[in-house]
């Protein structure tokens, strides 16, 4: 049984493949394929659903009957008014008229081929027929968005925030992990259980006082981005702690060699850690811009008088209470997490890549 | 005369070594200055005035009026049904989506490993881009989703109508594997390949070779997730964070507890509350890492503080 096992690895190894084994790898592979495929084809699959009502006319979803993609009701001009088509069952089959003069028991339709010959008249209830539909996509959901939030401000508010507490927690985050990661110091390990700990602590604990801080009693920040951005430039524990894990992942005889020809302890972050760092520093570069672009809690806090100075999500989520069509709502469900997903795609290269969360040794 | 000399260059360079050593700590002290100092203003500070407002009726329409009142705000908490029903919740809430999400992310990881999977950096990409859509957007697409699930299944095709709205929880958590499955993949991708060669000459198949040495091997990476969901259920940070639907969290207690503290402005006690949170989370963040040392493989002895 052992030894079957290991002859059949060593025909694959050394390429003696048989027909049947060659088979059974391509069905291997195709069936592995397949199902990611299906998978990600089931997981995503709410995506073109919020970009099919973005583009869906509001009205659209009162008719119960209305097809499932974007449409409009078929409608014919008559004596300068617009009649709604519908599907009328005749002797002569299904037709599709318009609807001239409405009643209970009998209805007046227009024959669109045929307009000259006047309305002709239908016995039944007219509000049992379905109407005429074609495909038609709209912008109008758009355009009213559009109209309602002031999405340049916005946007150029979230950018600013993003950018300039990104410096801030790159500096302090990248300057702490180093010291984590390289310099021995007495209780230097409790110092680092604090830091986890740190990222354990629930935010509402810390919420009152700092709240209390930033108020007219204290700091005076609040309708400001003081309170959104200074934070930042004392690091972020958890982003720290992905940087020191990864830091310490570099072996130290790099170090000790530009250490030998002179260099600094700033010299050898900046030239021997950082440049070996690029996908971490990417990643928690990244992780701190989608945090800031998705956060309301503080900006509901601290800008929540000053609508001027609002962020993205938060601006976007306050407009969403002015709204009443579901379509309008998918335009800024939409809108608000386009960027960071482009973002993402753009850096899939570095984003996540060899996430060492504990070392193990290769 | 030699022998004295020998003696003075030991001790010279015992000086010159404890001076290395002493700077070496200044400059590590430096470096970690910035989060000391955020530590000590932002954290240990606000922790401890919580714990001071947390013994006081403190209001935020009366401040003036903020009395004292020992721990009454604690004694309301074991009366209060909400309080404990929301601190349960959060742990249901944790016990509910957390297995789901790691055992999706880990079987996602581990089909990510296989040589014969095809454009592997889009498919991670795609996994991961679900984790990164904001709390304001989320409910909606939910919300969208069933409303055409319904229009499709129920009115076109006749299904029986179900109540949709359950399956928010397991969708929140399907579509939040990304972190979790990154780290995981991460991990399962630095296990040397050796010792998966070797458990296959001594005649293991996939799934023992996935059992007895992936498993234990990225069981660091498996519990690093463990503690990241836990810290979010009860409302501490997250890798990604996705924001609020305004003020509303997805975790029951975390929501009762900005309901005491905007709604009812009862500042006193709803740090009272932020406080027991805190202490039922170290709580189960120690019994989490006391077990650890049973089924946590940490490769080197000083590697047990590494998280």
């Amino acid at each position: 049984m052992k030894l079957r096992i290991f002859n059949r690895n060593l025909a694959g190894k050394h390429g003696v493949s048989t027909l049947t084994s060659k088979i059974w790898d391509f069905t291997g592979t195709a069936i592995l394929n397949l199902f990611m495929f299906l998978f990600l084809l089931a997981y995503l699959s709410p995506l073109p659903f919020m970009v099919i009502a973005s583009l869906t006319p509001s009205d659209q979803f009162l008719d119960a009957n209305a097809p499932i993609l974007p449409s409009t009701r078929v409608k014919f001009n008559y004596e300068g008014k617009d009649l709604i088509v519908y599907h009328v069952p005749t002797e002569n089959g299904i037709k599709q008229w318009a609807l001239y003069k409405p009643s209970r028991q009998f209805s007046d339709f227009i024959d669109p081929q045929n307009p000259q010959a006047g309305p002709i008249r239908w016995d039944g209830q007219w509000r049992g027929l379905k109407a005429v539909y074609k495909f038609q996509p709209t912008l109008d959901n758009f355009k009213e968005f559009l109209g309602i939030t002031k999405l340049p401000l916005l946007f150029k508010n979230t950018l600013a925030i993003a950018l300039i507490s990104e410096v801030g927690v790159l500096l302090s985050s990248i300057a702490v992990a180093y010291g984590f990661s390289r310099f021995r110091l007495p209780g230097g390990k409790y110092l680092f259980f604090l830091l986890i700990a740190t990222i354990m602590i629930p935010s509402n604990i810390t919420l009152v006082p700092t709240y209390f801080l930033y108020s007219g009693h204290m700091l005076n920040w609040i309708g400001t981005w003081l309170p959104l951005i200074v934070p930042h430039f004392f690091g972020s524990a958890i982003l720290i702690f992905l940087l020191r894990q990864n830091f310490k992942s570099i072996p130290r005889d790099l170090d000790e060699a530009a250490m030998l020809d002179g260099a600094g302890p700033l010299r050898i972050l900046v030239s021997v850690i950082l440049p070996q760092s690029i996908p971490v520093v990417t990643t928690v570069a990244l992780l701190h811009f989608f945090y800031i672009w998705n956060e309301t809690r503080y900006t509901s806090l601290y800008l929540g008088i000053a609508p001027n100075l609002q962020t993205i999500s938060f601006g976007i989520q306050r407009s969403q209470s002015f709204f009443f069509t579901p379509e309008a709502l998918m335009v800024g469900a939409l809108v608000v997490m386009v960027i960071p997903v482009i973002v993402l795609f753009i850096s899939q290269r570095f984003f996540m890549q060899d996430m060492i969360v504990t070392q193990i040794e290769k | 005369m030699a022998m004295e000399n020998v003696t003075g260059v030991i001790v010279a360079q015992k000086i010159v070594k404890s001076e290395r050593i002493k700077r070496e700590v200044w400059i590590g002290l430096i470096f970690l200055s910035p989060w000391l100092l955020g530590f000590i203003l932002l954290k240990a500070l606000p922790i401890l005035a919580a714990l001071i407002f947390s013994l006081t009726n403190f209001q935020m329409l009366d401040p003036a009026g903020t009395k004292f009142i020992g721990l009454d705000n604690y004694a309301r908490f074991f009366g209060d049904l909400q309080a404990g029903a929301s601190l349960f919740g959060s742990l249901g809430y944790f016990l509910l989506t957390v297995p789901l999400e790691m055992v999706v992310a880990l079987v996602l990881a581990g089909i990510f490993t296989s040589a014969r999977l095809k454009s592997k950096r889009m498919s991670r990409t795609l996994l991961f881009m679900t984790s990164i859509i904001p709390a304001t957007s989320i409910f909606f697409i939910f919300l969208g989703t069933l409303q055409y699930a319904e229009r499709i299944l129920v009115d076109r095709m006749g299904l029986p109508p179900i109540n949709g709205f359950g399956l928010l929880l397991p969708f929140m958590a399907l579509w939040s594997i990304g972190p979790g499955f990154l780290i995981m993949l991460s991990a399962m991708e630095s296990v040397p390949n050796e010792l998966y060669e070797a458990a296959r000459v001594d005649g293991a198949g996939p799934l023992a070779r996935f059992i007895y040495i992936t498993l234990p091997m990225i069981s660091p990476a498996i519990f690093f997730t463990l503690v990241v969901n836990l810290t979010g259920a009860f409302g501490g940070s997250v890798l990604l964070d996705r924001g609020y639907i305004l003020r509303f969290s997805l975790s029951p207690m975390e929501g009762y507890i900005n309901q005491m503290m905007f709604t009812e402005s009862e500042l006193g006690y709803a740090s009272a509350l932020a406080w027991v949170t805190f202490a039922v989370m170290m709580t189960l963040t120690v019994l989490l890492f006391r077990s650890a040392s049973r089924w946590v493989y940490f490769p080197e002895e000083d590697e047990v503080a590494n998280i």
